[in-house]
C-alpha cells in the first residue's frame, strides 16, 4: 500500500537530510508506529506521503501513485483517498463540526442526502452524535481530534496517516483517540502514525518503524518504543 | 456549488470596507466608461443631424447674382456644371437673389432687423451638399476668388468648434475612465491577494483535505464577479439619476436646446447598461483569474 524506495529528503535551506536513503514497504490493513526522537523526520515522511512535498530521491508509493511525481492537478485525487490526523487538529475553524465532516465528503462531490446519512453516522462513531453544531473553538481536545478523525475517515480512505494525533492530550483522551485508530484500522484501513507515546507504542503491540537523524534505525513486527538497553 | 456561493458571501462580508471600496471604484470607472460612450453616441447623432443640413455655400458676386432667378447666366452655369461633375458633390442647388431675400424674411418675420436688409445685399447661392462632408475645403480652395464667386463658405468649420468640444468631452470621459479602471483592477487584485492571505491556513486545510485548487479558489474569483456586477449595475443607476436630474436640463435648456439632441432612456438602459455589465464581468473576472493564477500560490 505504501512503498518508500531509497527516498532522500534535503530541505533547501538546511545541508543535512531530513531523510537519508529511507526504504520501507507497509501492506494493506498495516498497522504501523513511526517513531523516533524529534527532528529524525517522522513528519517529512508523513509529508511526502501527502505530496506535500516532493522527496529529492527515490520513489515514494502509495497506491499505485508514484507520489513524487504526480502532476499537481492529480494530487487533489491522492488526498481524497488518504485520510490525515495531525497534533494540532486542522479544523476548519469557522464551520461546525457536522459541516468540518461534511466538507471532505463535498471536496469529492458526493450528493447532498449521502452527505446528510453518512455525515452523522461517522459522528456517532466518535461519540460526538449530540455537537454536529457545535463550533471547534467549543471543543475540547479529545473532542476536536475525534472531529479531525470523523473527517479522515469520512471517505474510507486508503491509508490513514496520523502525525503525534495523541501529542496535545492527556493518557486517558489519548487512550480514547488509539481505540478509535485501531477501530479504523480494523476496518480494512492501513495505518501509518507517527509518535513520541512510549506508553501507547508498547501497549498495543504494534510494527514499530524506528528514524534516527533521517536513516531508517530499526523495523520491528510486534515492537517496543525504546529496545532496554 | 452551494458551498462556493457561501464563501464568497462571506469573503465578502468579512472585508466588508473593502469591498465597499472596490465596488465604489468599478462604479466610477464603469460609470466614466457609459459617459464615454453616451457622448460617443450624441456626437454621432450630432453629427448626423447636422451633416443632413450643412453644405458647402459657394456665394456669387454683385453681377452674377443680379436678375438672375435660374441661374441663367454663362458664368453661374459653367460654376454649376463644374460642382455638379465634382466627384465629391452629391448635388447643387442654385438660390436665386430673391429667393434668399424670400427666406431671410421667413426666419425673421417681425424682426427689426428686415427693416436693413434688402434684396440687393443678399447674394446668390449655389448650395453644395457634399458627398463626404468632411471635404468641403477643397471645394472652398478650388473655387474661392474665381470668376463671378464673391466667397466661399463650409458651414461645417462653422460647427466644428462644437464638436471638438464634444470630442474633448469625450476624450477627457474615456481618459478618466481609463485610469479609473486601473484603480479598480489593482484594488480588486490586491482585494483577492488580502482574502486569500487571511484564509491561508484555512485553504491549506482544505487543500489537504482533497480540495482541488479550483474549489479553494472559485469564491475568490465569485467575488471579483460579484463586484464587476454590482459596479455596474451602479454605474448604470448613475448615468439614469444624471441623466435624470442633470442632462435633460441641460439638453433642453436655452444654451443647448436643438444643438445637441437628448439622450434617450433606451441609450442609457438598452445600450450602455448591457455593455457596462459585460465590460465589468470581464474585466473583475480576468483580474481575478490573473491575480490568482500569478499570486496566491496554494
Ligand atoms: N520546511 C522545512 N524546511 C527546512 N527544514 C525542515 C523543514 N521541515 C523540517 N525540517 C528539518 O528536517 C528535519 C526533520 O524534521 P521533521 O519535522 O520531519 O522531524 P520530526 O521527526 O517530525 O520531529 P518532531 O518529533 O519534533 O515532530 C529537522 O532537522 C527539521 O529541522
Ligand atoms: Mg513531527
Amino acid at each position: 500500500m505504501i512503498r518508500l524506495e531509497n527516498v532522500s529528503k534535503v530541505y533547501p535551506t538546511s545541508t543535512r537530510p531530513a531523510l537519508d536513503d529511507v526504504s520501507v514497504a507497509v501492506e494493506r490493513g498495516e498497522f504501523v508506529f513511526l517513531i523516533g526522537p524529534s527532528g529524525s523526520g517522522k513528519s517529512t515522511l508523513l509529508r511526502l506521503l501527502l505530496r506535500e512535498d516532493v522527496p529529492t530521491g527515490g520513489t515514494v508509493w502509495v497506491a499505485n501513485w508514484n507520489v513524487g511525481r504526480l502532476a499537481r492537478r492529480r494530487v487533489p485525487r491522492l488526498r481524497q483517498r488518504m485520510g490525515c490526523v495531525f497534533q494540532d487538529f486542522r479544523l476548519l475553524p469557522n464551520k461546525t463540526v457536522g459541516e468540518n465532516v461534511a466538507f471532505a465528503l463535498e471536496v469529492i462531490g458526493k450528493p447532498r442526502h449521502t452527505v446528510r446519512t453518512v455525515v452523522p453516522e461517522v459522528l456517532d462513531m466518535v461519540d460526538l452524535g449530540g455537537k454536529a453544531d457545535r463550533m471547534p473553538s467549543e471543543l475540547s481536545g479529545g473532542e476536536a481530534q475525534r472531529v479531525a478523525i470523523a473527517r479522515a475517515f469520512v471517505n474510507r480512505p486508503l491509508v490513514l496517516l496520523a502525525d503525534e494525533p495523541t501529542g496535545n492530550l492527556d493518557p486517558e483522551t489519548a487512550g480514547g483517540i488509539m481505540t478509535l485508530i485501531e477501530r479504523i484500522n480494523r476496518t480494512g484501513t492501513t495505518v501509518l502514525m507517527a509518535t513520541h507515546d512510549r506508553q501507547i507504542v508498547d501497549s498495543m503491540r504494534r510494527r514499530v518503524v524506528e528514524l534516527s537523524s533521517g536513516r531508517l534505525a530499526r523495523d520491528d513486527d510486534r515492537g517496543v518504543y525504546g529496545t532496554v538497553r | 456549488m452551494l458551498f462556493v456561493w457561501r464563501e464568497a458571501l462571506v469573503g465578502l462580508r468579512r472585508n466588508l470596507t473593502m469591498s465597499i471600496a472596490m465596488v465604489i471604484t468599478t462604479a466610477i470607472s464603469l460609470g466614466l466608461l457609459g459617459a464615454g460612450l453616451l457622448a460617443v453616441r450624441t456626437i454621432d447623432r450630432t453629427e448626423d443631424l447636422y451633416y443632413s443640413l450643412i453644405a458647402v455655400q459657394v456665394a456669387l458676386d454683385e453681377p452674377t447674382s443680379a436678375d438672375d432667378p435660374d441661374c441663367t447666366t454663362p458664368v453661374c452655369r459653367d460654376l454649376r456644371s463644374e460642382l455638379e461633375r465634382d466627384p465629391l458633390v452629391a448635388s447643387v442647388e442654385y438660390e436665386s437673389r430673391d429667393a434668399a431675400f424670400a427666406r431671410f424674411q421667413r426666419i425673421y418675420a417681425g424682426q427689426s432687423i428686415l427693416q436693413l436688409v434688402r434684396p440687393q445685399s443678399l447674394p446668390a447661392t449655389l448650395r453644395v451638399t457634399m458627398a463626404d462632408p468632411l471635404r468641403g475645403t477643397e471645394i472652398v480652395d478650388r473655387f474661392t476668388g474665381r470668376p463671378g464667386v464673391r466667397n466661399v463658405v463650409d458651414q461645417r468649420s462653422t460647427v466644428a468648434d462644437l464638436f471638438s468640444f464634444l470630442g474633448s468631452v469625450r476624450n477627457a470621459t474615456f481618459g478618466l475612465a481609463v485610469v479609473q479602471t486601473l484603480a479598480a483592477v489593482l484594488l480588486i487584485s490586491n482585494t483577492i491577494q488580502l482574502s486569500a492571505f487571511t484564509r491561508r491556513t484555512e485553504v491549506g486545510i482544505m487543500r489537504l483535505v482533497g480540495a482541488t485548487r479550483w474549489y479553494t479558489q472559485v469564491p475568490f474569483l465569485i467575488e471579483a464577479v460579484v463586484t464587476g456586477v454590482v459596479g455596474a449595475v451602479l454605474a448604470t443607476g448613475g448615468l439614469v439619476a444624471a441623466k435624470a436630474f442633470f442632462l435633460d436640463r441641460l439638453l433642453s435648456g436655452r444654451l443647448l436646446a436643438n444643438t445637441i439632441p437628448p439622450i434617450g432612456m433606451s441609450d442609457v438602459l438598452g445600450y450602455v447598461g448591457p455593455v457596462l455589465v459585460v465590460v465589468g464581468t470581464v474585466i473583475a473576472t480576468a483580474t481575478g483569474y490573473v491575480t490568482l493564477r500569478l499570486y496566491v500560490r496554494q
